[in-house]
């Protein structure tokens, strides 16, 4: 038996059964998972509400006629993950956008206008200004929005009450000696919750805080105003970071803590003050999820000094891919489902509305608001006159534009680097002002 | 020279006890955390012992992968994405065992031929081979996930399948052929005069005497796929291709969570690899005998 | 060496030089050649040519060079404390005695855990208001009340490292163990006969029969630490204020934050040359041949 027939043979064999097995491996994985490419429509959301969302998918594809395949993202990743599905062209029809994103996924043509659609422009009587604005670049429309809210002021009235102090602050002034008297009766040891670390809710939350002190990042000629010391940005870091630093109201370690564990931290009693998204009123109410149920309460956001109780506000919406909107039958199927969650299904707000009594979250449709059964529920744990009278205040975000994710990096370190005590406000505003201005010029 | 026995003895012990508290410490903290209720688990300071312990967390991992949709949202805070832990896991093993036969198929007979044939061009292919894997992964993602598209197997097993038998195979060769050069050649040489051709060297006489570096091969590439992150994310869309950690990381992020569930996540999430560890254990630390191979 | 071992090789050598080809080639050349480009992930059909222009960029772009910097911190210390820990360790289940196997059991599990899972204890132990951590400390009334960790700049990359180091320990001494075991015990009784006492033996004996062992392990560690993306991700993002912004973190960025696809490419073929002319160091400083 000679080397070369044995080794002849056995190569041919090896290659057979690799090759075999390769072939297989494919096959077999190929067959698993793929849903019925024809007329499914993909929807793409991060997993807010899921249950929610399946319902109500449930009861559109009994009476819609077409299946819906639904997929959802951690809200974390989502940007990223969907940047990587257009780029790849991965097959999306319908999905959920951030307003801060909008901007940069209709300039890369990724998200088609709904502008031809006259079967879902005419919900827009119903819904408020900022959120009109929100749903709109250069003109054109794009897409229905499902879910607003804002940032809310929110103190726990028990510990308020304990430490002898009569009313909410209604200045950031007053939230300093209220701090550093509820501490001083060991109720808290930093009776300020903010949440400082790097993640998607931060410019929510420096947002809020400049604008309440009457201050802006960007006015509206687009002129970078952020730096500025007369405006209020800078005096709200610096104030900020002298709550970590010299009046020890709010813990150091705000860089590392994000707004599910904030929330968390509320929930278990170790705050007095808190700035949280309002939707979380109803979960800190909740014995089950909450120590603290019943005591948490909204007040109008202090006000820095020049400034308002104003707040910021944030929109999300049901828009449509470009790949999906170049096609008509798959345009068609998208605006059915966009309409159903995003305008109205069965003549009802019906998804915002489930959406509010099961998780919370507000809508931007104001009819909604006259509901009984959205009154009811809310007044259950919160202050529904004061959930429209801080909405009436709220406003959204200068900063969404094409370049707000890569601004947002720079910005967000110069005022984590501001609060750690290594940079002045100043100085880190100025480098978020310079950031914004190279930007802005390349664009 | 008893006291030089008492002296090693007590190194043993304390190395032993070191050793084990470093190892173990952090996941006793992570199984206590799992075991507490929510209550509890946020105290300060921390309760080492749950008291009382409670499984309800696993429970409602359990529930949740039984698929029960709950109609009252407001009563979990189980994250919503709870459900897809026990489809994860499926898809894990399936990946992670695919990968492990691909690997050996493919580089046991390339270590060997690195190790044991001085063939031409052999220095270069074994930099080749490590070159694919200096390029970090973060750079790669766009492309692979445009190579897997174009194969059609987006949201596909097959697609991590393809990725990671890519990813490990370069270290697997490594290690291989770093062990099987350990071998010496005269084995090989003896059992070609005796008839056998290169293959048939390869199997009868080198693996079952690398068995150690084979285990090793394996564990490394079964965990490597198990443990895989960032294609997972970017390559599966849907519970039915989404491996374990994917799933554990849309727990954190989620708009309701609960510190014992995530924590009870993490347990189960590792008790596939940890007994896939435990059985291999022997084969590898316990099954090596010092001169075996000399003699 | 002949021409049937020539024909031998190439065919032992096919299926992986197959697999490697097809999957492994085409996404590492894609990237080098999109790295001579001005790419925008959002424009993906505008992109002009710019040569070397984005690796200029890079090496004119201060961040580039501190995220250099905290990584080279991050590969040496990770490196230096794995080569360590796991020599100890691979020494001590080198011996015969009761319970080793116990032992050699549960140094897989930190190996077993997925990053992800790896991350989140950590991040759950070194939390600043519940911590395991910051308990055990004041338990042990080393601190006075709980301090700040992942949050303290200072400590950011080294808590970082650590929890790299924990998981990475078991398959370097696997790999050192390994080694070990192929040191024949003649070459001890030799050293015993020469009169060597323990450390005599063990430095003169089993440090250098390990050269290999350590080559590889520094090699596997060193590309693993250089490249490590996972806890960076689930623990810091980077932060706070760009503490543990390091290279892997910094390409991931600019591909997917800022969308600069080609200077994302740039900066990972820069760590990728790193890498590989590292490896190439170690191979040659500490292998007499591959």
């Amino acid at each position: 038996m000679s080397e070369g027939t044995n080794f002849g043979s056995g190569r041919r064999r090896f290659l057979h059964l690799s090759a075999g097995a390769g072939l297989a491996a494919t096959g077999v994985f190929g067959g698993l998972t793929r849903a019925n490419a024809a007329d499914a429509v993909t929807l793409y959301t991060w997993s807010a509400g899921v249950d929610t969302v399946k319902r109500q998918l449930a009861e559109f594809q009994k009476q819609g006629g077409f299946a819906v395949k639904y997929n959802n993202l951690p809200f974390a990743q989502y940007r990223e993950a969907m940047v990587t599905k257009f780029v790849g062209q991965a097959p999306i029809d319908v999905l959920w956008v951030s307003d801060g994103w909008l901007p940069e996924w209709a300039d890369a043509g990724w998200v088609a206008p709904i502008d031809g659609y006259p079967q879902l422009l005419k919900y827009n009587a119903d819904v408020q200004d900022f959120c009109n604005q929100s749903m709109h670049y250069k003109g054109r429309q794009y897409g229905l929005t499902y879910y607003t809210d804002y940032m809310a002021f929110l103190y726990d009235a028990d510990k308020l009450s304990k430490a002898g102090i009569a009313a909410p602050p209604a200045s950031w002034e007053e939230l300093v000696d209220q701090s550093i008297k509820i501490k001083k009766t060991g109720l808290s040891e930093y009776p300020l919750m903010l949440s400082m670390a790097r993640e998607s809710w931060l410019i929510e939350f420096m947002s809020s805080l400049v604008f309440s002190n009457g201050g802006r990042f960007v006015d509206d000629n687009g002129k970078v105003v952020m730096d500025d010391p007369k405006q209020g940005a800078v005096s709200s870091l610096q104030w900020v970071a002298d709550a970590v630093n010299k009046h020890h109201i709010l813990s150091p370690a705000c860089v590392e803590l994000g707004e599910l564990n904030g929330f968390k931290s509320v929930a278990s009693g170790n705050h007095a003050f808190a700035l949280l998204p309002r939707y979380r009123i109803q979960a800190l109410n909740d014995p089950r999820q909450s120590h603290v149920a019943g005591k948490i309460k909204q007040s109008l956001m202090p006000a820095g000094p020049n400034g308002s109780h104003a707040t910021v506000a944030w929109m999300r919406m049901h828009a449509m891919s470009a790949a999906a909107g170049a096609n008509p039958a798959r345009a068609a199927n998208a605006t059915r489902l966009i309409e159903a969650f995003g305008g109205k299904f069965d003549g009802e707000y019906a998804f915002q509305k489930a959406m509010f009594l099961e998780s919370g979250t507000a809508f931007g449709v104001k009819p909604l608001f006259n509901d009984a059964d959205v009154r009811g529920a809310y007044e259950k744990y919160g202050d529904f006159s004061m959930f429209q009278k801080q909405e009436s205040l709220a406003r959204k975000k200068d900063v969404i534009s094409r370049w707000f994710g890569e601004w947002d990096e720079v910005n967000g370190t110069a005022w984590q680097s501001a609060i750690l005590g290594q940079s002045t406000a100043t100085d880190a505003l100025k480098r978020s002002a310079e950031k914004w201005k190279s930007l802005a010029k390349q664009a | 020279m008893s006291s030089a026995l008492l002296a090693k003895r007590l190194a043993l012990l304390v190395g032993s006890v070191l050793m084990l508290m470093y190892v173990l410490g952090p996941v006793a903290w992570l199984l206590s955390s799992s075991l507490q209720r929510e209550a509890d688990i946020t105290s300060i300071p921390p309760h080492w012992i749950p008291s009382p312990p409670t499984f309800s967390s696993f429970k409602a991992i359990i529930d949740a992968g039984t698929g029960a949709v709950s109609t009252d949202g407001n009563a979990s805070f189980v994250p919503s994405t709870a459900e897809y832990l026990l489809p994860a896991l499926r898809n894990s093993l399936i990946v992670a065992s695919a990968v492990v036969v691909l690997n050996l198929l493919v580089s046991i007979p390339a270590a060997y031929a690195m190790a044991k044939i001085r063939y031409i061009g052999r220095d270069m292919s074994v930099y080749f081979m490590l070159a694919t894997r200096v390029i970090p992964d973060i750079a790669l993602i766009v492309p692979f996930f445009l190579f897997v598209r174009k194969l059609g197997l987006l949201d596909n097993l097959g697609a991590l399948i393809i990725t990671y038998l890519a990813i490990t195979i370069p270290f697997s060769v490594f290690m291989l052929l770093s062990y099987f050069e350990s071998l010496p050649d005269e084995l090989d040489k003896a059992a070609r005069v005796d008839g056998c051709s290169r293959v048939q060297a390869l199997i009868k006489i080198f693996l079952p005497l690398a068995q150690p570096s084979l285990v090793a091969v394996i564990l490394f590439t079964f965990l490597t796929s198990w443990n895989e992150f960032l294609f997972a994310l970017m390559f599966t869309q849907t519970a039915a291709s989404q491996t374990v950690p994917i799933i554990v990381a849309s727990f954190t992020s989620d708009f309701t969570t609960s510190f014992s569930f995530i924590n009870a996540a993490g347990v189960v999430a590792i008790v596939p690899p940890v007994i896939i560890a435990v059985v291999f254990e022997r084969y590898i630390v316990s099954g090596l005998s010092a001169g075996a191979v000399k003699g | 060496m002949s021409a049937s071992d020539q024909r031998s090789a190439m065919l032992l050598l096919s299926p992986m030089m197959a697999v490697l080809l097809a999957v492994a080639v085409f996404p590492v050349l894609y990237s080098l050649w999109t790295s001579l480009f001005d790419i925008k992930l959002t424009r993906m059909n505008n992109v002009s040519f710019v040569g070397l222009g984005n690796y200029v960029t890079t090496f004119l772009d201060p961040m580039f060079w501190a995220a250099v910097g905290r990584t080279a911190w991050f590969t040496v210390s990770a490196v230096l404390a794995i080569m360590v820990i796991a020599t100890l360790m691979a020494l001590l289940l080198n011996q015969e005695f009761r319970g080793r196997r116990i032992l050699s059991t549960a140094l897989l599990i930190p190996w077993a855990i997925p990053y992800v899972v790896d991350g989140l204890m950590w991040k759950w132990i070194y939390d600043s208001g519940y911590g395991a951590l910051n308990g055990l400390l004041l338990q042990l009334g080393l601190i006075k009340h709980y301090l700040v960790w992942l949050g303290d700049t200072h400590k950011t990359l080294a808590l970082i490292c650590s929890a790299f180091v924990w998981k990475e320990v078991p398959l370097a001494t696997i790999l050192l163990l390994v080694t070990l075991k192929s040191v024949s015990p003649d070459l001890y009784a030799a050293a015993r006969v020469d009169g060597a006492n323990v450390w005599g033996r063990l430095l003169h004996v089993t440090l250098p029969a390990m050269r290999p062992g350590f080559m590889l392990v520094m090699i596997y560690e060193a590309m693993m630490a250089v490249r490590h993306f996972d806890l960076f991700f689930i623990l810091t993002e980077g932060g706070p204020a760009d503490a543990s912004h390091v290279l892997s973190w910094h390409i991931y960025v600019e591909t997917f934050r800022n969308l600069s696809f080609g200077t994302g490419a740039a900066i990972a073929y820069l760590l990728a040359l790193a890498t590989f002319g590292m490896s190439y160091a170690i191979i040659r400083l500490l292998g007499k041949r591959l």
